[in-house]
């Protein structure tokens, strides 16, 4: 999977984030906080990838990664063609074409400064754009997001919960960039909120084509967005492909346990009353040898213990890292 | 469920004084607890969900709360009338309640064994109050062996050591929440502990005294999901095996629906419907039960699209005269501007507060 195709607006090659711990003994063990861990995933154009898992599991830190806001340790990122990490460039190249939606709006907006403000900043360092055209680009912004330009005079903290995520999305998609990635864009937000926001993020990547890498915990959310999933388990990607067939028919041990933990909203079937759930998360200074998920899979042999599986396909578009994959058939 | 009610709770409200003005968290609420039965009260932030359960065991912090009428009624007692002291006695033995954030909960500089001996302490402390009054010298020689109460404090508490009879009762209580290496457990600090372990010791302090009660304010929205599947069935299960009823406070009607035998759909600090968790699923009466339920994801965006509620939730420092949801509501009359609506009886077992469904 490693050659480029022109219809991946992104692509991440055998890519490594270690976060270094500093122990008091200099020297002692040097260890590291492996975030994420050997993951090649394929965004095509135009479409969503979601990429869920439990906390710690490293998916912020892979969006962090991909937008050069945590160096990575190794391997590579194709971003429209150019490995972003290799070639030396302006940021603020790279960030007309990429933004980020960040999971708090209230700690991603200044406080003291105005809506309309926070909305033209990108446009003003990004596109260089005049006064003029700066204020009537933020109040097309502002209606596209579906608030009013009187929004525009206020300060966050005189917004709601969800219209500050709108804002945050005016933001974001105010350079016009090809790719957003959104991470946990409605955790923070109410049930009748969080489908606002969630039918806005679909209206605009209609309307703006664009690509939306979403980190998620939520299955439910992954599920309505995303055409692609990705399920990643202690800085490793465990599961790998369309997201209809991955909700439907997960093999991975964890993904089906991530699946059926979710609570759905039916009272006639009480899928959590049902499952065993063995363990917790694993930690990922020290995690465990061979397949991490192990001590926690029902269907654990001698091999898991010893080796990490590889991500290989079982369909066309569908990898998954497990040595027994036909038990979960 | 019971035909009597352990906590019946009538005309309730429940105001915030604020710099800004006064805001109406819950509004004249009614509500019967059965024995041993599982309630979600749902709602969105700022309902009123969890001023209602803080009422209810007493940890409201007034002022700036206060509460205005109503009556509390538990075991034939209102506790609204109770005195601190009196109230007291009801926290913990029979009422108990565990929170969101269990790390905010537990002590960090206490071990874990510790925290829950103090629970057993407080429940000697209050038996000897009957007979003769008891120092919290002689509960600690109680609940620590005698000779260690003396060593100085700078000794670790582990090093005193927890009499054996306390020891086996607080292993005994994490055995309880399917904690298996409670011996090692016990000598642990909260921060070396898990999410989902310090949430179980957290139910495991709250159900030492077998409560009739157990309030659960959002107990797993800080957890991941597959820690909270696991403490949201050991709650089923306790439920059960404790006899205790629990009032789990969350805004997922998923999750909600997943435990619940009835479910409490709250607005504005309303009660707008009350319904076994069957009948609100499959036949939801109130226009914004429907709403919510309208608003969770289920299935891909091509096959189903998400219909959210218009408008957002109207500032409690001017509430509306009539209906809180009149401004969002699909169904809006001209009657729904002029009154609230009462919560009445539709059906059996069925309350939903809306003028669509008759005075």
């Amino acid at each position: 999977m490693v050659n480029e195709s022109p219809d991946n607006i992104l692509e991440t090659i055998k890519l490594y984030t270690y976060y270094p711990i500093r122990s008091g003994n200099p020297f002692g063990k040097r260890r590291s906080v492996r975030a994420v861990d050997d993951v090649s995933i394929k965004v095509p154009r135009g479409k969503t990838l979601a990429v869920v898992g439990e906390s710690g599991c490293g998916k912020t830190t892979l969006a962090r990664t991909l937008l050069l806001l945590t160096p990575s340790t190794t391997g590579d990122v194709i971003f429209n063609g150019v490995n972003i990490l290799k070639t030396k460039m302006n940021p603020k190249k790279l960030y007309r074409e990429m933004q980020m939606v960040f999971q708090d709006p209230d700690s991603s907006l200044d406080p003291r400064v105005k809506i309309k403000d926070s909305i033209a900043e990108p446009l003003r360092l990004l596109e260089g754009m005049n006064k003029e055209k700066v204020a009537d680009r933020v109040a097309e912004l502002l209606t596209a997001v579906g608030l009013s330009a009187e929004h525009g005079d206020r300060l966050p903290a005189h917004l709601s919960g969800g219209q500050k995520q709108r804002v945050a999305i005016a933001r974001a998609i105010a350079p016009q960039p090809k790719l957003v990635i959104l991470d946990e864009p409605t955790s923070a937000l109410d049930a009748s909120v969080q489908a606002q926001i969630l039918t806005l993020l679909i209206d605009l990547q209609r309307k703006f084509n664009l690509t939306y890498i979403l980190i998620t915990h939520n299955i439910a959310v992954a599920e309505y967005l995303s055409d692609i999933m990705a399920v990643m388990y202690a800085g490793n990607l465990v599961e790998y492909g369309p997201t209809n067939e991955i909700i439907s028919k997960p093999r991975h041990p964890y993904t089906i346990t991530l699946i059926s933990s979710a609570p759905i909203p039916n009272p006639w079937k009480r899928n959590l009353l049902g499952i065993e759930i063995k363990g917790e998360v694993p930690s990922a200074i020290n995690p465990p040898s061979g397949c991490k998920f192990h001590p926690r899979c029902p269907y654990a042999e001698k091999t898991c213990t010893d080796l990490n599986p590889s991500l290989d396909n079982i369909s066309a578009n569908h990898y998954v890292a497990c040595h027994f994959v036909e038990k979960t058939a | 469920m019971s035909d009597q009610p352990i906590l019946s709770i009538k005309d309730l409200t429940i105001s915030y004084e604020t710099k800004s003005g006064v805001v109406l968290a819950v509004d004249r609420t009614n509500l019967d607890i059965g024995q041993n039965t599982f309630i979600a009260v749902v709602g969105e932030s700022g309902c009123g969900k969890s001023t209602l359960a803080l009422s209810i065991i007493g940890l409201l912090s007034m002022p700036p709360a206060k509460i205005n009428s109503g009556i509390m009624e538990y075991k034939s007692v209102n506790l609204l009338t109770l005195d601190p002291n009196q109230r007291r006695g009801y926290r913990g033995t029979e009422i108990a309640m565990i929170f969101q954030e269990p790390l905010t909960s537990l002590n960090p500089v206490y071990r874990v064994g510790d925290q829950i001996a103090e629970a057993v302490m407080v429940r000697e402390m209050r038996k000897g109050s009957n007979s003769a009054p008891s120092t919290e010298t002689d509960v600690m020689q109680k609940v620590y062996s005698t000779k260690a109460t003396y060593l100085p404090s700078r000794i670790p508490k582990q090093r005193r050591g927890l009499t054996k009879l306390l020891r086996n009762e607080i292993i005994q209580a994490l055995k309880l929440v399917r904690i298996a290496d409670a011996e090692q457990v016990i000598e642990r600090y909260p921060f070396e502990l898990s999410g989902g372990m310090r949430q179980r010791i957290m139910i495991a302090m709250a159900l030492a005294e077998k409560p009739a009660l157990l309030i659960a304010d959002e107990p797993t929205t800080a957890l991941d999901v597959t820690t909270q599947a696991q403490v949201l069935k050991l709650m089923k299960e306790l439920m059960n095996e404790v006899r205790t009823s629990i009032l789990l406070i969350t805004h997922d009607l998923a999750v909600a629906s997943q435990v619940a035998d009835r479910i409490i759909v709250m607005y504005a600090g309303d009660v707008v419907e009350d319904a076994n968790v069957y009948d609100l699923f499959s036949e939801p009466l109130h226009p914004y039960s429907k709403g919510l339920l309208a608003c969770i994801p289920s299935g891909s965006k091509d096959k189903t699209t998400l219909n959210p509620i218009p408008g957002t939730v109207p500032d409690l420092r001017h509430p509306p005269t009539g209906c809180k949801f009149a401004s969002r509501c699909p169904h809006v009359m001209k009657i729904c501007h002029e009154k609230p609506p009462p919560l009445i009886e539709n059906k059996s077992n069925h309350r939903v507060a809306c003028f669509l469904y008759g005075e």
